[in-house]
């Protein structure tokens, strides 16, 4: 310990091309070799409580101020701090909800003090620290944009399988969408205000404890074309998390780079709480049910008039299902050591028959002291997922939801001899494919960092983090042979195995310098460096032709084999200063540069500047009017072309073998030379109030983003012998409110009340369009159209007449389709007269928005008596359109299996009675298809009871928690399908294996998978 | 401490100076690697062949929809049931496809002519002059089907990014002038062999291809002296007088992967029934049937050469070079020569010329016909035996037969329209194809009828 010897002496590695990494590199092992001499120091210790209601706060951080020293509350409120630099020194205490609290102490030579901390409530908290965008730790009041927090406690009482399950309704300006009900997370996609990207699914950026981590939702084999099986945040065990930051946008997120156009999202795990070892044992087992049944046609009668039996098949392929739950965490520390260890075992069935998901995990993580100035840690969490996944969403040859739309009622499926009857026009037998179709997903994933904190002096810091998250996902897929109607080669059977192996590895290096050149001036510098790699790999062997017996590849006849390899490199620099003056006044000014793998080499480097400016004009204060802060910042971002588009800058040619030789051809897709990333433009402003002795906390924060340069693919004349090009085809905004309202209605020993309310306002405008409006989601009718939200749906309408706005039905009472021969007549002129002008004289117009009005949730949770807790979320989305092709799959002729085509059955004088043909007619209308997509869920509710019993106390000191809990439990809404939430384009949007679809592609109801309504009950046992 | 420190600072440097940011795709070949190497030039020579099929497929398939030649099968997509009936309109997707894919060959060969230019030396001469002379002659045909199939078309497409469109007597010009490049190229050089083996396609032969298709545009240019001078020159017996394309699996042969499906088309039963009864070309082509039906009640005889995947495709019939050079002589008045050479295909028969073609095993015409007879009798015997290639849409043009839209049940007689709609894919893109810039030609509205060009 304590070596003084320059060790930077040899030049290491061969010639490197990049000057600036090594100069770097350089300056950071220079640094690092003029250590300083070892402090003396001593130890720190005492609790912390809470200064009303009189108990001890657990994971409260404490720190030393001016250090980097610090740990964690226990249970009882118990820290202690070790190495702490001797003299008068200021310890802070922090906590979410409570104003933070400083005490002086001096620390005596190798001694102990005691110093117990009291805090006080309050619902605003500006001094809590966050890391995401600032490339250090920095205090909430000095940062100029909005940045969201969600601590542990939030995350573990949802209840939910997957983090991103566990973050809806919790902060404001995010659309948290459950796309899908499968197991396993089902799919959860995350549009940070709003869509600001055609490409790579609109997703934010995911660093779990420094290292950015794959999102994916991969399609690897066909699950229905564009359905959300899971995204691979999923592996992540929601108990793990000790908190996330979100920032949400260009002007929070420019220290990103490149990346960060739409928002980042990182996630912090537990790192252990110094003290005797503590182990908590989580138990849950719950209950997944349907939540409703949809209407079928059980008309006993065919459309002849003859009697017929009908089958409501929802019964046989939807069940209550279980899900079990166990995790185990054991954490504790010395002076030098923390540690926190945990396993997981999650078991969930989904509520369609033959769907599951399974994951264990453990994680291990790791802080050493390894010089009073240097501190080492690792994490390193290994994840084995193994799902069992049906096709739904757009797969109507052997997907389970296909086939129940598509099928007649009067279909008997039962097998007959063991032979399973096929459907009479499309799709597979639904309970066939709960019997034998399978689709498993073995998926085996490490993340780990490891990470070195180093600071030479107090006012010096250097951070270091190597990442690594490495998948390997395995998709298989068995179809038998006969499943399936049609022909060849897919009647034949069809077994797949897919691999993908995807590698992300990160590094990032980040230097601060704090100084105080003047009295009431601070400064910090800071620069950083980042470099990611992103590698995936991917076979596939499949066969066709398969043996009666056999599931695997080898029972095929017919062979065919794929293998694709991309590599995506980012390297970034970045510098910010920042300035405060009498820590009222907080001025930021930073650049990051971004050079990516793929923008074309002319176009590498990008610059990322932004600024921001936060004035605290009250601190703390007591009254009615406690805190008031204000801020705004500017900041630019980007979004690179993602793993679909790797290469696209390049000119490439296809493989086409001809007469048993090998040929190139040109792709029609052409490069482009000039490639770089989308650059988005956002200014935001807001602020924070604190009111009535900190009860009451208000947020608000206005944005505007631009983003320009939107890639996609421009079409080019085709006379050239391409057809298109990934380039800059337009610009779009996004410009909206945020507000959060926190209260603390109640807060006394015998009973707090407390409060969180969050509203969610966007408007996305599509300012220009280089080419011609398109349809975004390939064949369906979101469109990217000048002057109009991002996915409008644009498709046919009904006739309405043009002065009184009336329906123009026909003699028997069915809608007309605009501008149409059959339906309006054969003459422009005849079609206007009907009309009564020319509204109908377009075959297409706008008919729907899928983007929400707003957005908005409620969480109230109440304590009584310290013991027990009733926590309620509510969650809404309003103002939303979806167009319900499911409804209209039924209502199809081949299908006639809806309540709507039953009333077409009825006999005439029934007041219900539809004229025949009028289902047949509503096919083409698409407007006739668009519903009112408004919902608020009953998103979490639960009631948690901490057994405070004498025997129980002395046995199991840490105490036991008791929960009843749901999630999903009501709906209000006027939707008819489902579930209003699910979507068929979710997260895999732009992604490998995606159709052409893109993140706007919302709103559309196919097929898809519901969300379960889920009861559980917990236990929670810590020692 | 200082072994922490060491490693620290060698897996700093070792990462970071590992990072280039220049990575190669391994999933498809570049521009710099394919045009610049001589193993990738010549895999540009055969995808240049493959595309030939490819395009001179869709040519045919939509040539044989819009004349009496094709119709739908019962699975196929309504806009191919409208295109038989002659409804295509304006972003049909067959039809498109006829425009994209003549152009991505065309792109291919330019690539082609492209690369074999910059390898210089890296080729030698015999290689080089088998290579352009492919080029130039699979180019010239793809513009050629093109301008049999639109009104106007662009002939200056490489490097370009809007293409302008030229009428259709300078487009002929440059196609004409193509394969006179291709023929003088040969004829200076003649291709090594290496081209000629492990190039070409076995079983073509490329002087023989660049004579036909002399042949065949001097006939639509009318002129005749030049067209029979060519036809002259195309091989009518031995091993090179068949080229054929050959479809060893996984290929298949372009009318084999439509023979059902969304995009299944069979010839019209009309076709068989309309021949005289001893013709026995129909053999050739199609399996006699009573029962086949499309999806709008055409009448159909479902293929017979074409129905397995893997059976060859003629680049041409040979037979075509006799009825060009019928027809120019028949022209220049030269009836009992143009006679010969057309009952020299009908009476061609079982054993005859020795080469695998339709034998139509007719007698002899007889007592010598007119002129107008003869052109007549030419232009039938054209329909017997060069069905699927396309060029009985042509030939209804220059026969003034265009005959207008038949709506099932009827059944279309010679052709149905003249031109197709410009390509949406060219308009959508290109401000010299803009509907202002370039409207669809209008179709006649009495018939029969000629086109205008």
């Amino acid at each position: 310990m304590g070596q003084q010897r320059p060790v930077f002496q040899r030049r290491v590695g061969d010639p490197m091309t990049m000057k600036l990494v090594r100069l770097a590199t350089v300056a950071v092992f220079t640094l690092l070799a003029s250590s300083q001499a070892l402090a003396q120091t001593g130890t720190v210790r005492g609790r912390v409580t809470d200064a009303d209601a009189a108990r001890g706060i657990a994971d409260v951080q404490v720190m030393v101020n001016g250090t980097r020293i610090g740990g964690v509350t226990g249970a009882d409120g118990a820290y202690t701090l070790t190495a702490v630099p001797i003299g008068v020194r200021t310890v802070t205490a922090r906590r979410l909800g409570y104003q933070p609290a400083t005490q002086q102490v001096t620390v005596p030579a190798g001694g102990t003090v005691t110093v117990d901390i009291a805090m006080q409530v309050s619902a605003l908290n500006l001094s809590e620290v966050v890391v995401t965008g600032s490339g250090t730790p920095t205090e909430k009041r000095k940062i100029g944009t909005s940045v969201a927090s969600v601590d542990s406690t939030i995350i573990s009482r949802a209840q939910a399988l997957t983090v991103d399950q566990a973050l809806q309704g919790k902060t404001a300006g995010a659309q948290i969408t459950q796309n899908s009900g499968g197991p396993g997370g089902g799919g959860v996609s995350v549009r940070l205000r709003g869509v600001n990207s055609f490409i790579s699914g609109s997703d934010p950026l995911y660093i779990v404890d420094g290292v950015i981590v794959d999102n994916g939702s991969a399609q690897l084999a066909d699950l229905g074309g564009r359905s959300n099986p899971q995204n691979r945040l999923a592996d992540l065990n929601p108990a793990d998390v000790e908190r996330i930051e979100i920032i949400r946008g260009a002007a929070a997120a420019a220290l990103y780079g490149s990346r960060a156009n739409n928002g980042v999202v990182q996630i912090f795990t537990k790192r252990g709480n110094i003290g005797r070892p503590r182990f908590t044992l989580t138990t849950r087992a719950g209950l997944a049910e349907l939540r409703e049944q949809q209407p079928f046609n059980f008309y006993p009668f065919d459309a002849a008039g003859l009697p017929v039996s009908r089958f409501n098949y929802q019964n046989d392929i939807f069940h209550r299902a279980s899900q079990t739950e166990h995790n185990l965490t054991i954490e504790g520390g010395n002076d030098q050591t923390r540690y926190y260890l945990s396993g997981n075992f999650a078991d969930e069935d989904g509520i369609m028959r033959s769907t599951s998901s399974r994951r264990a995990g453990g994680r291990v993580n790791l802080q050493q002291q390894l010089t009073p100035r240097l501190i080492g840690s690792i994490t390193a969490n290994y994840i084995n997922t193994n799902n069992q996944m049906q096709a739904f969403g757009e797969q109507n040859d052997y997907g389970i939801m296909g086939s129940l739309f598509f099928a007649p009622t009067q279909v008997d499926f039962r097998p007959v001899n063991g032979i399973y009857p096929l459907p009479p026009a499309l799709g597979t037998n639904p309970l066939l494919a709960i019997a034998r179709i399978r689709n498993p997903q073995l998926i085996d994933r490490f993340i780990g960092s490891t990470k070195l904190t180093w600071t030479p002096l107090t006012s010096l810091l250097f951070d270091y983090t190597i990442g690594i998250d490495n998948t390997g996902f395995e998709q298989r897929q068995f179809v038998p042979r006969n499943a399936v109607l049609g022909t060849a080669p897919l009647s034949t059977g069809r077994s797949q195995s897919i691999f993908q192996a995807t590698r992300v590895i990160n590094q990032d290096g980040v230097a601060s310098y704090t100084w105080q050149p003047l009295g009431a001036f601070e400064l910090k510098t800071t620069g950083g460096l980042n470099y990611t790699s992103q590698h995936v790999r991917t076979t596939n062997a499949g066969a066709t032709g398969l043996a009666p017996v056999g599931e695997l590849v080898s029972a095929g006849s017919v062979p065919f084999a794929g293998q694709t390899e991309v590599e995506l490199r980012t390297l970034g620099f970045y510098a910010q200063q920042e300035a405060s003056w009498n820590d009222k006044l907080f001025l930021t000014g930073g650049v990051r540069f971004d050079a990516s793998s793929t923008f074309a080499p002319s176009e590498r480097w990008q610059a990322f500047p932004k600024f921001s400016i936060s004035y605290v004009a009250i601190d703390n204060e007591a009254g009615s009017l406690n805190n008031l802060r204000f801020r705004g910042a500017l900041g630019w971002a980007g979004s690179q072309p993602g793993i679909v588009n790797a290469y696209s800058q390049f000119i490439t040619f296809v493989n086409v073998a001809f007469a048993g030789r090998p040929g190139f051809i040109n792709d029609i897709t052409f490069g482009n030379p000039n490639l770089r990333n989308e650059r988005a433009r956002e200014w935001e402003l807001g602020g924070e109030a604190g009111f009535w002795d900190g009860r009451i906390a208000a947020e608000v924060t206005y944005y505007d983003r631009m983003v320009d340069d939107l890639l996609f693919f421009r079409p080019l004349a085709t006379s050239t012998g391409f057809s298109r090009q990934f380039s800059p085809i337009g610009s779009m905004s996004n410009k909206g409110v945020e507000l959060l309202l926190r209260t603390t209605t109640y807060d006394t020993k015998d009973l707090s009340w407390s409060t969180t309310a969050t509203y969610t306002q966007n408007r996305n405008r599509v300012e220009s369009l280089q080419i011609q409006d398109f349809q975004s989601a390939g064949g369906y009718p979101n469109r990217i159209r000048a002057g109009l939200p991002a996915g409008v749906f644009y498709g046919s309408y009904a006739a309405r007449h043009c002065v009184t706005g009336a329906l123009l039905v026909d003699s028997l009472g069915r809608y007309r389709r605009s501008n149409q021969t059959v339906d309006m007549g054969a003459t422009l002129a005849a079609r206007q007269a009907i009309s009564g002008g020319t509204c109908n004289d377009s075959l297409n117009k706008v008919i729907g928005d899928p983007n929400p009005s707003f957005m908005a949730s409620l969480l109230n949770e109440v304590t009584i008596a310290n013991k027990l807790r009733v926590r309620l979320l509510l969650d809404g989305v309003f103002g939303n359109d979806i167009m319900n092709l499911s409804t209209r799959a039924q209502n199809a002729g081949i299908a006639s299996n809806s309540k709507e085509y039953e009333r077409e059955l009825l006999p005439y004088g029934d007041p219900r009675k539809l004229p025949p043909g009028f289902n047949a007619r509503t096919q083409g209308i698409f407007e006739y298809w668009i519903e009112d997509g408004t919902f608020v869920k009953l998103r979490e509710l639960s009631a948690s009871y901490t057994l405070d019993w004498e025997p129980i106390r002395r046995r199991i000191p840490g105490g036991v928690d008791l929960t009843l809990s749901g999630r999903n439990l009501w709906v209000w809404t006027d939707y008819s399908g489902y579930d209003p939430e699910i979507n068929l384009f979710g997260t895999n949007a732009g992604g490998v294996g995606s159709v052409q679809t893109t993140a706007a592609d919302r709103g559309f109801d196919f097929g898809g998978y519901p969300i379960p309504r889920v009861w559980s009950i917990s236990a929670r046992i810590s020692y | 401490m200082r072994i922490v420190r060491h490693s620290a600072v060698v897996a700093a440097a070792v990462a970071l100076s590992a990072c280039s940011l220049d990575l190669q795709n391994p999933n498809a070949p570049t521009e710099e690697q394919v045009t610049t190497s001589v193993d990738g030039v010549i895999a540009l020579a055969t995808g240049l062949q493959s595309r030939f099929a490819t395009s001179y497929f869709s040519f045919a398939y939509m040539a044989g929809l819009v004349t009496d030649e094709f119709a739908s099968t019962t699975a196929a997509l309504i806009s191919i049931s409208d295109a038989e009936q002659g409804a295509v309109p304006s972003g049909t997707a067959i039809a498109e496809n006829v425009f994209n894919s003549i152009y991505r060959t065309v792109r291919t060969a330019d690539d082609l002519l492209t690369g074999s230019n910059a390898l210089g030396d890296q080729l030698d001469p015999g290689t080089r002059s088998g290579l352009r002379a492919l080029a130039f002659a699979l180019k010239a045909e793809a513009l050629g089907e093109a301008l049999q199939s639109y009104q106007k078309i662009p002939i200056n497409t490489f490097g370009e990014t809007a293409p302008t469109y030229v009428t259709r007597a300078e487009a002929l010009t440059y196609v004409r002038a193509l394969l006179d490049s291709a023929a003088a190229t040969i004829a200076a050089t003649p291709p090594s062999t290496l081209f000629n083996t492990s190039i070409l396609t076995p079983g073509v032969s490329l002087p023989n291809v660049i004579h036909l298709f002399r042949a065949r545009y001097a006939r639509i240019a009318r002129d005749d002296a030049t067209a029979l001078a060519a036809a002259n020159l195309v091989a009518r017996s031995g091993p090179t007088a068949l080229s054929l394309l050959t479809f060893p699996a996984p290929t298949v042969n372009p009318y084999a992967a439509v023979t059902g499906g969304t995009n299944g088309i069979a010839p019209r039963r009309q076709w068989r029934l309309s021949m005289l009864p001893q013709d026995q070309r129909f053999t050739y082509f199609v399996v006699p049937s009573t029962t086949a039906t499309g999806r709008v009640g055409a009448l159909l005889d479902p293929w017979n050469r074409y129905a397995n995947p893997q059976s060859p495709l003629p680049v041409y019939f040979p037979d075509e070079a006799l009825l060009i050079k019928a027809e120019a002589l028949a022209n220049q008045n030269q009836l009992a020569a143009a006679q010969a050479a057309l009952d020299s295909v009908r009476t061609d028969c079982t054993g005859g010329r020795g080469i695998d073609d339709p034998k139509a095993c007719l007698p002899p015409l007889g007592a010598q016909l007119t002129q107008a007879q003869l052109l007549t009798e030419i232009y039938t015997q054209r329909r017997y035996e060069l069905l699927g290639t396309g060029l009985r849409w042509e030939d209804a043009r220059r026969r003034n037969a265009i005959r207008g839209p038949a709506a099932a049940p009827a059944v279309p007689v010679e052709g149905q329209r003249c031109w197709l709609p410009y390509a949406i894919g060219d308009r959508n893109a290109n401000p010299n194809a803009t509907f202002s810039a370039l409207p669809d030609p209008a179709e006649p509205s009495t018939f029969p009828s000629g086109c205008v060009v």
